[in-house]
């Protein structure tokens, strides 16, 4: 998987959840769910991310059984469950094996997405531990001046409007910077290059075959 | 040659009307400069007005030229201008962009279509310069401030300019990292050779490298030239003296007064005789 060129990766998560939407089995979709597990172990995230899948299964559980009143029948109500499962399983899978900014590199060179809106999206994910930081800060700073957070609701709204102003603030002089450090290092060029590895490998083909093979399949079977 | 050359060059900002007046400075090639001053003088600005950005990208009135290796900023481009000289800003957290650092350092070269097998030895070997190798694929919030700032400046090393403008660049880190990050920029100065020009409000922390200091006050050069004379003066004419190091203030009223002193015993005794002599001059008293 981390072998893979990104864009494999996405049109794996985009494959598997096309299966997930045709395939009403339970007993399919759970080896599809048990194929994916293997993955994540394989790529080393299964421990990792052990605790975010036990909630998962809670939540497709709980949305399984809601269902069961309304005259659904069982196989039904666990196959959507499992497909929830499933569609959520594939995105974390394609997330922990591609690097963020391979990904973008291959949105903007392989799919033409234009290069500023791939770029504001990893500088949100860029600025986000960023921004956490900061609020934590604020709110520090509000404790140490005797403030103290109330249990109320409301009063804990007002408490969070306090802490925005300063980190609007700041965040104004913050983005003047970045502005700047963009316009020095030639941010927006027409010929842009990448130094990420994204080109199609055989593998990659090789996956691409075998992918467009199952697809094929599902659709026959059902 | 000079590097960077100030001509009579005057600016504003748009709205607050502050800003440059009439400055004429040159930076000499290999120099190592320290600007300084109080809040407000001026620094910050000059070291916007070496990269082009004021007033590119301020907008406001300008007159005069600034001229960096030979071009006039005002004629060029920012981000070509910046192929000369590289800038850390004061809030150099902020300059940073990308999510890992490799792609931090690439970021420049990426922009300017340097050839994707070509940017991987130059992120490496900037990295390498300030001391980050090795740490290519740690994402940037698992950095410290330090090595976020080593980041910053290997992040415009990278275009390989002959110029490294920073500012103020240890008001956030503490004396210790102070001194380690100056040693870092003196050896890019020795090695290199690249020219450095530092804005600092704290003197005595850039003193053990700079060859040149420039004086701003309320917008205007005050005093600029080699270290040693531009600090006799700073304190001869009451320029910001206060900024001035205590040994260095002892050394200059010493010299000034070529007084003669009794044969010491103890420390008491030498600590009471130069602290009269420093009170018939009027400058400091040095506690014992
Ligand atoms: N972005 C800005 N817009 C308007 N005025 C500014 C701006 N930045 C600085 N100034 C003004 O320009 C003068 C010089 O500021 P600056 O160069 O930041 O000084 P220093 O870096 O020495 O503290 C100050 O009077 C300041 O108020
Ligand atoms: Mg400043």
């Amino acid at each position: 998987m981390k072998s893979l060129a990104p864009l494999c990766n996405l049109l794996l998560m985009i494959m598997v959840s096309i299966w997930t939407v045709l395939l009403w089995d339970p007993a399919l979709l759970a080896l599809l769910l048990a194929l994916e597990l293997g993955l994540l172990a394989v790529a080393g995230q299964l421990g990792k991310l052990a605790k975010a899948l036990f909630g998962l299964f809670m939540v497709a559980m709980f949305f399984a059984a809601i269902q069961l009143p309304f005259d659904v029948a069982v196989a039904t109500a666990v196959a959507s469950g499992l497909k929830m499962m499933v569609m959520t399983v594939a995105v974390l899978l394609m997330l922990a094996t591609t690097r963020l900014p391979s990904l973008t590199a291959a949105l903007v060179r392989q799919v033409r997405i234009p290069y500023e809106y791939a770029f504001m999206f990893t500088s949100a994910l860029r600025f986000m531990p960023d921004f956490i930081a900061e609020s934590h800060a604020v709110r520090e700073a509000q404790v140490c001046r005797g403030y103290v957070h109330s249990k109320n609701p409301l009063k804990r709204i007002v408490a969070y409007a306090a802490s925005v102003e300063p980190m609007v603030l700041r965040a104004i002089t913050r983005s003047d910077t970045m502005a700047m450090s963009l316009e020095l290092r030639g941010f927006g060029s027409v010929n842009r290059t990448f130094s990420q590895q994204i080109a199609f490998q055989t593998r990659d083909y090789l996956m691409v075959g075998f992918l467009a093979l199952v697809t094929a399949a599902v659709i026959v079977c059902r | 040659m000079e590097a960077v050359r100030f001509e009579d060059f005057s600016y504003q900002y748009p709205k607050t009307g502050q800003g440059l007046d009439r400055v004429t400075l040159s930076v000499p090639q290999g120099s190592f400069t320290v600007v300084t001053g109080t809040n407000g003088s001026g620094k910050t600005t000059l070291c916007l007005a070496m990269t082009g950005l004021v007033p590119h990208f301020f907008g406001g009135a300008m007159s005069g030229r600034v001229m960096v290796e030979g071009y006039n900023t005002a004629d060029r481009a920012v981000a070509d201008t910046a192929a000369n000289v590289g800038l850390v800003m004061e809030d150099y957290e902020s300059q940073l962009v990308a999510l890992t650092v490799f792609d931090e350092v690439a970021f420049a070269l990426e922009n300017a279509a340097v050839p994707a097998h070509l940017i991987r030895d130059r992120v490496l070997a900037a990295l390498e310069s300030v001391g980050l190798a090795g740490l290519e694929e740690r994402e940037l919030s698992a950095l410290s401030g330090g090595q976020k700032q080593r980041l910053a400046v290997a992040s415009v090393l990278v275009s390989r300019p002959a110029i490294l403008v920073l500012d103020e660049p240890t008001s956030a880190l503490d004396p210790e990292g102070a001194a380690d990050l100056y040693e870092l920029i003196a050896r890019l100065n020795r090695e290199q050779g690249i020219t450095v020009v530092v804005s600092e409000h704290d003197l005595a922390r850039a003193l053990p490298h700079a060859d040149s200091v420039v004086v701003m006050a309320a917008g205007r050069v005050a005093l600029a030239g080699p270290l040693n004379e531009v600090l006799t003066r700073m304190l001869s004419e009451q320029v910001y003296d206060a900024a001035v190091p205590s040994l260095r203030r002892l050394k200059a009223a010493l010299e000034t007064e070529q007084r003669q002193f009794s044969a010491w015993m103890t420390a008491g005794e030498a600590a009471a005789e130069i602290n009269a002599c420093l009170k018939s001059t009027r400058r400091l008293s040095l506690s014992a």
